[in-house]
C-alpha cells in the first residue's frame, strides 16, 4: 500500500515544482533582497553593504514615518467601510432584485474597473476642478460652485479610493449572497421572522465570508494607494506608497525605501492573519 | 493604396516612412508580429553595452532623441542610438550609481546628477582644452572652469541646454508686479492659490534664497529651521503640490491657481509654444540675495564607453547649432541653449516662446543651480512638513 503511495506522493512534489520555483524567483527572492537592502546604509547616494541597524534604528525614532503609516492604515480602513457599505446594497439588489438587468450591471461594473487607474482618476480631476465640467453644470442650473473641499483634500482620497476599489467589494459580497441557499430563507419566513430579521439572521452571518474578504482585498490595494493621494490629493495627503516613492526615487535611499515597505507589507500580512483568525474563530463557534 | 503611396503621404506630412503597409497580407502580418516580439524582446533584456563599434546606448531627457538630432548624428559616424528615456534626475542617477553605469556610454541630464557622477566615479572627467572649440562657441556664463559642472576640480560634462525657476504665472489671472517678490506666495489673499511643484531641489532652492539663505553652502541647524519655517508657511498657503506637468499647466491656464513655484520656463514655454503667451515665467528681484535659479541640463560620458571616441562626439554634436536649435525647441518644454550661434537661427516667435528678451534679467536675479550640501537635510524637511501639512 505504501509502495503505491510513494509515487503519487512525488507526482505531487513535481506537480508543484513550477509554482514553487515562480514563487521563489518572483516573490521570495526579491523579498528577501528588499530585507537584505534594509540593513544596508548609503553613501554618496550608492548602496554600501555594511550591515547595519541604522535604517531601523532611524524608522522607529522617526515620529513622521509613523503618522504616515498611521494615516494610511486609517485611510484604509475608512475605504474599507465605504467599500462595505456601498457594496453591500448594491451586491445583495443585483441578486435579489435586478437579475433581469444583473449581466448588463455586471459588464458595466467590469468596464469601470478595467478602465486604467491613471485615466480614471485624472479625469477625476478634470470633471471636479474649479472651472471643470462639474461646477459648468451646477452654475448652468443655478447652483453654487462645488466646495473647495471636494478635490486636493483628504475627502476627495478617500473618495477616489473607493472609486477604484469598489468593484473588489461588490463582486465578492455578490458570489457570497449568490450562493445563499434560498430554502434557508424560505425556512425563516415559515418560522414567522420578519424579512428584516430574516436578513440579519440568516443572510448577513451567510454573507460574512464574502464580506471580509472583499474587506481584505479592499485594505490590502488601499495600503498600496498611490494615484489617489497624490493626483486627487493634490500631494499634501502622503500616503504610505508616496512615502515609498519619495524615498527610492527623490532621496535615492533605497535601505529606508526597503525597509518602509517591509513596514507596509508587515501590516499587510498582519492584517491577514487576524482577519483569517476571525474568520477560524466564526467557523469554531459555528461548529 | 501601396506601400510606397503610403510612405510618400507620410513623407509630405513629414513623419517618418511607415513599416507596416495598410494593406497587409497575412504573411506581412506574422513578419510585424515576429519583428514586434523581437523588439519588445530585445527591450525587455535592456540596452546591453554597445562593445561592438556601430553601436551607442544613450541616457537621457525625452527630446535629445528627437530625429533632427539623432538622423543626421547616425548617418554620420554610421551608428545606431539606443535610448533609455529618463522620467526623473535622481532615478536615471540611481540606475547608473547602482550599476547601470556599465550598460552605458552618455548620459545627458540635469546638471547637478552629472556632478555627482564625479564623486561617484561612474563618469569619464573631460578636458576642457580639448573642447575648446565648443566653449568658443558657448556665452561666457557657461566658460570653463564652470562650476556647476566641476567636481574636485575636474569636469563631469558639458552645459546643453538651461532655463529658470521662478514664478509661473498667468498675466490674464496676475499682475506680474506682484511677483516681484516672493512674498506673493505666502500672502493669505493668495491663499489655495498657489501651486506647487513636488519636482525634488527645485522648490526647496528659490524657498531657502526667500530666507535669506544661501542653500548651496554647508548650513546650520538654524538656517536648516529658517528653511522649514518658510516651507511650511508655503504648503500652508498652497492649494496643491504637482508632480504631473499637464495638470499643473491646467491650473495655471484656468486660473485656479495664480503661480507655479518650484518651476519655470520648463512649465512655461511648452504653453508658450502653443500660442499662450499670456503665461510667463519670471524671477523675483533679490532681497539680500538673488531669488531666481538658473538650472542646466549637462551631457556626460559614462565610465568606460564602448568607444569613447564616439561618446566625445555626441558629446559635441548635441552642443552643435543645429543639434542644439532642435534640442531648445521641443514641443514638450523649450529652453535656451548655451550655444549663442543658435540665437541667430531662431525667429521672433521662437525667441518670444523662450522669453529670451527676459534673459538679462534672469541672469541679473538668478544663481546657478548646483549640488546643495545639505540637500539630504532639505528633502528631509520637504517629507516632514508634508506629512504635517494637513
Amino acid at each position: 500500500m505504501s509502495h503505491s503511495l510513494e509515487p503519487s506522493r512525488l507526482m505531487v512534489a513535481l506537480h508543484a515544482l513550477p509554482s514553487v520555483l515562480l514563487q521563489s524567483a518572483f516573490f521570495v527572492v526579491p523579498l528577501c533582497m528588499t530585507i537584505a537592502l534594509s540593513f544596508q546604509e548609503t553613501q554618496y547616494y550608492q548602496v554600501q553593504w555594511v550591515w547595519s541597524l541604522t535604517t531601523w534604528t532611524e524608522i522607529f525614532t522617526t515620529y513622521y514615518y509613523w503618522k504616515i503609516l498611521f494615516n494610511t492604515v486609517l485611510m484604509s480602513l475608512a475605504c474599507v467601510g465605504l467599500c462595505a457599505m456601498i457594496g453591500f446594497p448594491i451586491a445583495y439588489a443585483l441578486v435579489t432584485r435586478f437579475q433581469k438587468w444583473q449581466a448588463t450591471i455586471k459588464i458595466l461594473l467590469v468596464f469601470a474597473f478595467l478602465t486604467d487607474a491613471v485615466l480614471k482618476t485624472f479625469g477625476w480631476v478634470v470633471f471636479l476642478d474649479q472651472t471643470g465640467p462639474a461646477n459648468f453644470v451646477l452654475n448652468f442650473l443655478g447652483l453654487p460652485d462645488l466646495p473647495d473641499w471636494v478635490i486636493y483634500s483628504r475627502v476627495s482620497v478617500l473618495f477616489g479610493m473607493v472609486y477604484t476599489l469598489l468593484p473588489f467589494s461588490i463582486f465578492t459580497i455578490y458570489l457570497s449572497v449568490d450562493m445563499i441557499d434560498k430554502n434557508l430563507l424560505r425556512a425563516a419566513y415559515d418560522c414567522g421572522a420578519s424579512k428584516f430579521r430574516a436578513f440579519y439572521e440568516v443572510t448577513l452571518p451567510l454573507c460574512k465570508n464574502g464580506l471580509m474578504a472583499g474587506a481584505l482585498l479592499v485594505f490590502v490595494l488601499s495600503l498600496g494607494s498611490f494615484l489617489e493621494p497624490k493626483v486627487l490629493g493634490g500631494g499634501k495627503n502622503p500616503m504610505a506608497a508616496e512615502l515609498i516613492r519619495q524615498t527610492f526615487e527623490t532621496r535615492i535611499n533605497w535601505p529606508l525605501g526597503s525597509a518602509l515597505t517591509i513596514v507596509v507589507i508587515s501590516i499587510t500580512v498582519i492584517t491577514i492573519l487576524l482577519a483569517s483568525r476571525l474568520l477560524d474563530l466564526g467557523q469554531g463557534r459555528k461548529k | 493604396m501601396t506601400m510606397d503611396k503610403f510612405n510618400q503621404s507620410r513623407k509630405r506630412a513629414g513623419r517618418s516612412p511607415a513599416v507596416w503597409a495598410p494593406d497587409p497580407n497575412r504573411r506581412a502580418v506574422l513578419k510585424g508580429m515576429a519583428a514586434t516580439a523581437m523588439t519588445a524582446t530585445a527591450g525587455a533584456l535592456g540596452p546591453g553595452k554597445a562593445r561592438a563599434a556601430g553601436s551607442m546606448n544613450y541616457m537621457c531627457w525625452e527630446g535629445y532623441n528627437d530625429p533632427r538630432i539623432v538622423d543626421p548624428f547616425e548617418e554620420t559616424n554610421d551608428v545606431s542610438i539606443n535610448f533609455d528615456l529618463i522620467v526623473d534626475s535622481p532615478g536615471g542617477f540611481a540606475k547608473l550609481a547602482a550599476g547601470g553605469h556599465r550598460d552605458f556610454d552618455v548620459v545627458s541630464t540635469d546638471s547637478p546628477w552629472v556632478q555627482r557622477m564625479g564623486p561617484a566615479n561612474i563618469c569619464e572627467f573631460i578636458d576642457p582644452a580639448e573642447f575648446q572649440d565648443v566653449y568658443d562657441k558657448f556665452y561666457p556664463q557657461f566658460q570653463p572652469p564652470f562650476e556647476p559642472l566641476q567636481f574636485d576640480g575636474k569636469t563631469t560634462g558639458l552645459p546643453t541646454r538651461w532655463g529658470w525657476v521662478g514664478p509661473c504665472i498667468n498675466t490674464e489671472t496676475s499682475d506680474p508686479d506682484e511677483w516681484k517678490t516672493w512674498d506673493a506666495a505666502f500672502d493669505s489673499k493668495n491663499k489655495d492659490k498657489i501651486g506647487i511643484m513636488d519636482w525634488g531641489d527645485w522648490p526647496i532652492m528659490p524657498m531657502a534664497l526667500y530666507a535669506g539663505i544661501d542653500p548651496y553652502k554647508e548650513l546650520d541647524q538654524a538656517e536648516l529651521d529658517e528653511i522649514r519655517k518658510v516651507l511650511r508657511a508655503l504648503f500652508a498657503n498652497s492649494r496643491a503640490l504637482f508632480s504631473d506637468l499637464s495638470l499643473s499647466q491646467k491650473a495655471l491656464l484656468d486660473g485656479s491657481v495664480k503661480t507655479l513655484v518650484g518651476t519655470g520656463t520648463y512649465s512655461t514655454s511648452g504653453l508658450r509654444k502653443a500660442g499662450y503667451e499670456n503665461i510667463v515665467a519670471v524671477v523675483p528681484e533679490g532681497n539680500e540675495n538673488k531669488q531666481g535659479i538658473i538650472w542646466l541640463e549637462a551631457t556626460a560620458i559614462v565610465k568606460t564607453p564602448a568607444d569613447i571616441d564616439l561618446a566625445k562626439a555626441m558629446m559635441r554634436h548635441v552642443t552643435n547649432k543645429e543639434a542644439a536649435y532642435a534640442l531648445t525647441l521641443n514641443d514638450f518644454t523649450s529652453n535656451p541653449s548655451p550655444n549663442r550661434a543658435v540665437e541667430a537661427l531662431y525667429t521672433e516667435e521662437e525667441r518670444s516662446v523662450l522669453q529670451l528678451d527676459y534673459v538679462d534679467t534672469v541672469w541679473e536675479n538668478s544663481v546657478l543651480h548646483k549640488v546643495a550640501p545639505n540637500i539630504d537635510d532639505l528633502l528631509v524637511i520637504w517629507q516632514e512638513e508634508l506629512a504635517n501639512a494637513n
